[in-house]
């Protein structure tokens, strides 16, 4: 379950974006994504961060504040977790994702083609053949929570493109 | 020399000491509040006698038990180490209780290892050959948990250059014996605990995880894999080469290096219940569903 | 599965009082020949007698955001003696220096432990570094308070630790507690504290203000 307040922030200069974002797997970190143009800083940290951006307030416009979130059961089979989100943005329906970990690995390349298998298994031909987008640059690296957040902060960018329900 | 008695007079001296203490105490500290307002002297007086009564009561334990002793007949045996007492130096005297001391202990240990030897010689399920019962004088065993342990170090790094993507460092925490980190590739890390050149423990854990030689990993696999460890030990298992028996288990490790990217030789899949091919044939290293394996 | 979103969760946490935001402070400074003489004593003041006193060296920076109506300051803090640990974001806000009959200043201050982006974080973010140094010196503990003893240091361009240069001949000794809102028994404590290492070293609500103005 992940939640998504995002902050515009309008400083001097070209507009930036910060999204707070938090994982029910870790419950006690906040991960903050600034987007200034083309550049991407993340920050992992304490909640109490969160305080720290109601103090900034004056800084940002809270004009665009639009909060999305993937909400539903999580399941454990063996080493896998797999949780079904139904994804709301500002508690309008818009999609259901499907997240699948392989926990005991933590390199993707290595449990890439393991893991699709394991999507097969119950998704059939609606499991994807490629890896994500964003973990296609980062297959050889070592996994960590924020390429989670990543990945769900990339998704959700799809939904709120997208004019209709998918 | 009966040592019953002499315990019991260094019993008697420390309740004496300890008594002694406890009258001072009262005494220095005087009157306390707890003993009231009506005749307090008196009642403070009264308790500083019934504390002297028992002291003298004390002393006399510890004349009688002083009484009871007798002088040994003749001096410890030490060997040539009883001459240090003809040394002069004092600063070298120290030495003598210490030897006293270190004497008893190993005359204690050879008691204990005679008892143990007479237990574990009934023992039919030996793993080392230690007692082959038979007279005749065989040549001197190769021992595997008695090597020098620049050997073991030998042995260790020589292995840890064979295989490329296991990288091994060497603790030794406990004196003389080798607990070995390892980690193949980044798939998982190892803790292997040897005795000498034998290897007697080991717990496999995901790559970043902490390692310790009693916990478990939180992960099925790795439980699985260690289960299949502990086999792998027993299966490559030889006191007459140690080294042999040390290089094909490291091997064996080193192969799971693929743990997550093989495909049962079996079924062809990566999957069975959920559970990637953790059995690694012993001669030819080949990944099997545990369901799988021939 | 959590029962409510964090950042309600964080709100209820700061209305019950159960989040220290407060911090009460006092300050002092000694010169560097007597120093050894204040660490002796509070060795055996303080909680951790057996263990020694615990080293330090710090890197801090300090960052201004301009926001309206005053500009908010932010300092990072990151430990150089132990690189593998979190650094920490804090923020400090305005000192309450108070009458006579308090005891200590306070002020409110969040602290955050955070990745070690947060310096390129607050950058992006539009804070400026105003300045950087290095603080090495002692922690003690006694109770609930801290007890620092440290000399703080240029920050060089070549980042050699052998080579750093002092500030100034004398270390700066800082008093503070960390509580929840509301619990001002404490600074009583740090009253009679402050007066048993009298007169090794003076602690005092130090204003900042009127030593930028020279003293009156």
């Amino acid at each position: 379950m992940i939640l998504m307040p995002n902050f515009g922030v309008v400083v001097a200069g070209p507009p930036r974006t910060v999204h707070l974002l938090n994982n029910s797997e870790q419950p006690a970190t906040v991960f903050s994504i600034l987007e200034s143009g083309q550049k991407q800083v993340p920050l992992v940290s304490d909640p109490l961060f969160m305080d720290l951006m109601k103090k900034l307030a004056s800084v940002y416009t809270g004009k665009q504040q639009t909060r999305m979130e993937a909400k539903g059961p999580r399941f454990e089979v063996a080493d896998f977790l797999v949780k079904l989100g139904t994804v709301t943005m500002n508690q309008n329906f818009k999609g259901v994702l499907v997240e699948v970990e392989y926990r005991p690995c933590v390199v993707p390349a290595y449990c890439w083609e393991l893991i699709r298998e394991f999507m097969q298994g119950f998704l059939g031909t609606c499991a994807p053949a490629q890896a994500p987008v964003y973990l296609q640059n980062r297959m050889q690296e070592i996994y960590q929570p924020l390429d989670t957040i990543q990945q769900y902060l990339e998704q959700f960018r799809e939904y709120r493109k997208a004019v209709t329900v998918r | 020399m009966a040592v019953e008695p002499l315990y019991n007079a260094l019993s008697a001296i420390k309740t004496l000491r300890s008594n002694v203490a406890v009258a001072f105490e009262s005494l220095g500290n005087g009157i306390r509040s707890d003993h009231g307002e009506d005749g307090k002297e008196t009642k403070f007086l009264l308790e500083l006698q019934d504390q002297l009564t028992v002291v003298n009561n004390n002393l006399r334990d510890v004349e009688q038990s002083i009484g009871n002793l007798q002088p040994p007949h003749n001096p410890f045996s030490l060997g040539n180490s009883g001459y240090l007492s003809h040394e002069y130096s004092h600063d070298r005297q120290a030495l003598y209780s210490q030897l006293v001391l270190s004497y008893k202990w190993t005359d204690k240990v050879h008691e204990y290892c005679n008892l143990a030897h007479a237990q574990l010689s009934q023992n039919s399920l030996t793993r080392s050959y230690t007692n082959t019962a038979s007279a005749k004088r065989r040549r001197v065993q190769t021992s595997s948990h008695n090597v020098p342990p620049h050997a073991v170090d030998k042995v260790i790094t020589q292995i840890d250059r064979l295989l490329p993507e296991m990288s091994v460092s060497i603790t030794r925490p406990f004196a003389t014996n080798v607990v070995l980190h390892v980690s193949v590739g980044r798939v998982l890390r190892a803790i292997i605990a040897f005795k000498g050149l034998l290897i007697e423990w080991i717990i496999v854990k995901g790559f970043m995880e902490s390692l310790d030689l009693w916990t478990e990993s939180r992960f099925k696999v790795f439980r699985k894999v260690t289960e299949n460890a502990h086999a792998a030990v027993m299966r490559f298992y030889m006191p007459p080469m140690p080294e042999v028996s040390v290089k094909s288990f490291m091997t064996w490790l080193h192969s799971f290096n693929t743990l997550f990217s093989d495909t049962c030789k079996g079924c062809g899949l990566h999957l069975r219940n959920a559970m990637p091919p953790t059995w690694r044939e012993f001669r030819t290293l080949e990944p099997y569903h545990e369901e799988c394996k021939p | 599965m959590m029962a409510q979103p964090l950042s309600s969760a964080i709100d209820t946490a700061f209305k019950s009082n159960i989040v220290p935001d407060q911090e009460y402070l006092l300050q002092g400074s000694v010169l560097d020949k007597v120093v050894e003489v204040l660490l002796h004593r509070l060795r055996g003041l303080c909680d951790n007698v057996d263990s020694g006193p615990e080293p330090f060296q710090d890197h801090e920076m300090c960052f201004t955001i301009r926001t309206t109506p005053t500009p908010l300051n932010l300092r990072v803090r990151r430990a150089l003696d132990h690189q593998e640990m979190p650094w920490q974001l804090r923020y400090i806000g305005q000192p309450e220096y108070g009458d006579k009959m308090r005891p200590t200043i306070i002020r409110s201050s969040i602290d955050i432990g955070c990745s070690a982006t947060v310096v390129e974080f607050l950058t992006e973010l539009g804070c400026r570094m105003e300045f950087e140094y290095i603080a090495r010196g002692y922690m003690f503990r006694k109770g609930r308070m801290k007890i620092t003893v440290s000399k703080v240091f240029k920050m060089n361009q070549n980042k050699s630790q052998e080579s750093m240069e002092p500030l100034s001949e004398s270390y700066l000794v800082e008093l503070s507690v960390l509580a929840p809102r509301g619990q001002d028994a404490i600074a009583e404590d740090m009253r009679s504290f402050a007066e048993q290492l009298r007169p090794l070293v003076n602690l005092d609500k130090v204003d900042f203000k009127r030593l930028v103005h020279g003293p009156p």
